[in-house]
């Protein structure tokens, strides 16, 4: 079972490895936030996978629960970053959604 | 009965595993800020719930084999309230972020918007001049 | 040790260091900081220094992000590069090679990790810390036992340290005529801001009691598992920057004004530096908790233990007065109103 969680654990940290490209080479600012975002929760799940391999998990626990509720709080202040933003009264958008075409989609 | 154990906490995390590659296919392959979004926030949610579900089975193991130790029932239930918190917060840094982005007016794709006909407005049913276009 | 874990571990973070060079919008910046941050948290959970972690998780990637965001907010937010290499980043990356070689080729003469017989772990120091430390003290976490009786006198100058932050940060950027206003008119309004939504705030109102809760078992808690006072503190101090973003700064400082901040921030180093004389007073040295045991019940171990959890009470409150206050002056940029 050990080594089950290790292959669990090093599956996720590769597919973090992945997320790592959105943030790379994520056009805007909010694809890099919500790659973070996902990594974050991530790390809750490691830790308590790296707590059952230590086989002590209680002193891994309060530590994953403490940084979960951390997490939320950093996604929160980056998303009320573009709360005041005025773009969308600037650009006259009258659609709910501005569209982009696959001409110019790059 | 340890097998039994075994076995479901292995495919809960092998099951939140699947849903974690769906989320990370998805958010390196979708076109549009806010399908990435869709994907990241909905299925990296359901998949840390699946893995902290297997890990709290995989404790509650040791506590079936020896009750009274209440130690190890803290244990679980400690994961079992961070997979709770997860599933209340995860949702909402979704929301807000996706609020983000379209107060800061992301482009939609073209694949993405829905260029149907949208149905009547009040006063076009009660005047009846609302066609319907094919 | 888990190898392959922390070998992956140290690849990705030399792919965020990087990515953190080449983004060059600052909000994404601190987002690649954050990330930096947690993995250099499990670096050392996987090393099974958990009380290390667990400050980096609350300091690094929590509050930290919050108050680089709440700061950007404020700036330009792309960094205006010069496109070419001049002669003096060529000679500062020169040196950084030079002296990155110099460091590799030293750390090959360090003590395998974790080995028994290194010279830190063979001190004498090191040995009657790690043998003697329970029955002083009746603490099973060797780290909380070290930090808040050993080598208390340095945790108190820690706390004032963070004290002095607050007091420089309110010197550097407060600006004291905006700031009597809002303290005259943030008495009375019980509406929160316009500007927030509906379902962060409703979440947010479920998550913050226990996250305060949650705060305070760390705080006690800190003798029997990782944690502590300072640890604690920062969740504390994180659940008003919770309030603060999510119903408006205002909320926030209707329920811990910034001069009720400053208060409980001295009464933290009081409560502290009070127990110091108070032992001198009783006739030992400064902070030497044995002597405690004629007025605390329970023997000299249980004395010790008990004045600990006081003394870590102490620094949970300047700990989380002093972070709101430095997020509530960084966002506003000293003005106690607007900014994020």
């Amino acid at each position: 079972m050990n080594g089950f969680i290790l292959g669990v654990a090093m599956f996720i940290l590769v597919l973090v490895g992945a997320l790592l490209y959105r943030v790379w080479f994520g056009p805007t600012a909010i694809d890099r936030i919500v790659a973070a975002n996902a990594i974050g929760t991530k790390t809750t799940v490691l830790l308590v996978l790296v707590g059952l391999l230590f086989d002590d998990v209680g002193m891994f626990v309060d530590f994953a629960l403490a940084y979960g509720l951390l997490n939320f709080m950093g996604s929160l202040a980056a998303a009320r970053y573009f709360q005041r933003s005025e773009k969308r009264a600037e650009a006259g958008l009258r659609h709910p959604l501005p569209v982009r075409s696959k001409e110019d989609a790059s | 009965m340890s097998l039994f154990f075994d076995l479901l906490s292995g495919s809960m995390m092998i099951t939140g595993l699947v849903f974690f590659v769906g989320t990370v296919t998805g958010m390196l392959r979708f076109p549009d800020f806010y399908t990435r979004m869709h994907a990241g926030g909905k299925g990296d949610t359901l998949s840390t719930i699946l893995i902290l579900l297997g890990a709290a089975i995989h404790v509650f193991e040791d506590f079936f084999y020896d009750p009274l130790q209440w130690g190890v029932l803290l244990v679980m239930v400690k994961i079992l309230a961070i997979a709770a918190f997860i599933m209340l917060t995860s949702p909402t840094s979704t929301h807000a972020l996706m609020r983000a982005g379209f107060e800061d007016a992301h482009e939609a794709d073209e694949t993405v918007v829905d260029k149907d006909q949208d149905g009547p407005s009040l006063e076009e049913l009660q005047s009846g001049t609302w066609e319907e276009r094919s | 040790m888990i190898w392959q874990l922390d070998l992956i571990l140290l690849i990705f973070l030399v792919i965020t260091a990087l990515i953190s060079l080449r983004v060059r919008d600052l909000l994404g910046a601190s987002m690649v900081f954050g990330i930096y941050s947690f993995l250099i948290c499990l670096l050392w959970a996987g090393m099974g220094a958990v009380d290390v972690a667990f400050t980096e998780a609350a300091v690094g990637a929590g509050v930290s992000t919050v108050i680089l965001v709440a700061t950007v907010y404020h700036t330009r937010r792309v960094t205006g590069g010069h496109k070419r290499a001049s002669g003096m980043k060529l000679l500062s990356l020169l040196l950084m090679l030079v002296l990155g070689g110099v460091l590799l080729h030293a750390s090959g003469d360090f003590p395998a990790l974790g080995d028994p017989t290194s010279p830190a772990n063979n001190h004498p120091v090191a040995q009657y810390y790690i043998e003697g430390s329970y029955q002083d003290t009746k603490v099973p976490n060797l780290v909380t036992s070290v930090l808040a009786d050993y080598r208390g006198y340095d945790t108190l100058f820690e706390t004032v340290v963070v004290f002095v932050a607050g007091i420089g940060i309110l010197a550097v950027i407060g600006v004291p005529t905006a700031r009597m206003r809002r303290e005259e008119v943030c008495g009375d309004t019980a509406q929160f801001g316009e500007d927030s939504d509906l379902i962060i705030l409703q979440t947010c109102r479920l998550v913050v009691p226990v996250l305060q809760l949650f705060a305070l078992y760390v705080i006690a808690h800190g003798h029997h598992s990782p944690g502590g006072g300072f640890q604690g503190g920062v969740l504390f101090g994180a659940s008003y920057i919770l309030l603060a973003l999510s119903g408006g700064l205002r909320e926030a400082l209707r329920r811990l004004s910034e001069s009720m901040s400053f208060r409980l921030a001295a009464c933290g180093i009081v409560i502290y530096a009070g127990f110091g004389l108070l032992c001198m007073a009783l006739g030992s040295s400064f902070l030497d908790y044995a002597i405690l045991d004629s007025i605390l019940p329970g023997g000299v171990a249980k004395a010790r233990s008990h004045s600990m959890l006081i003394v870590e009470a102490g620094v949970g409150f300047t700990v989380t007065t002093i972070l709101f206050v430095i997020y509530a002056n960084l966002a506003t940029r000293g003005k106690l109103e607007g900014g994020l």
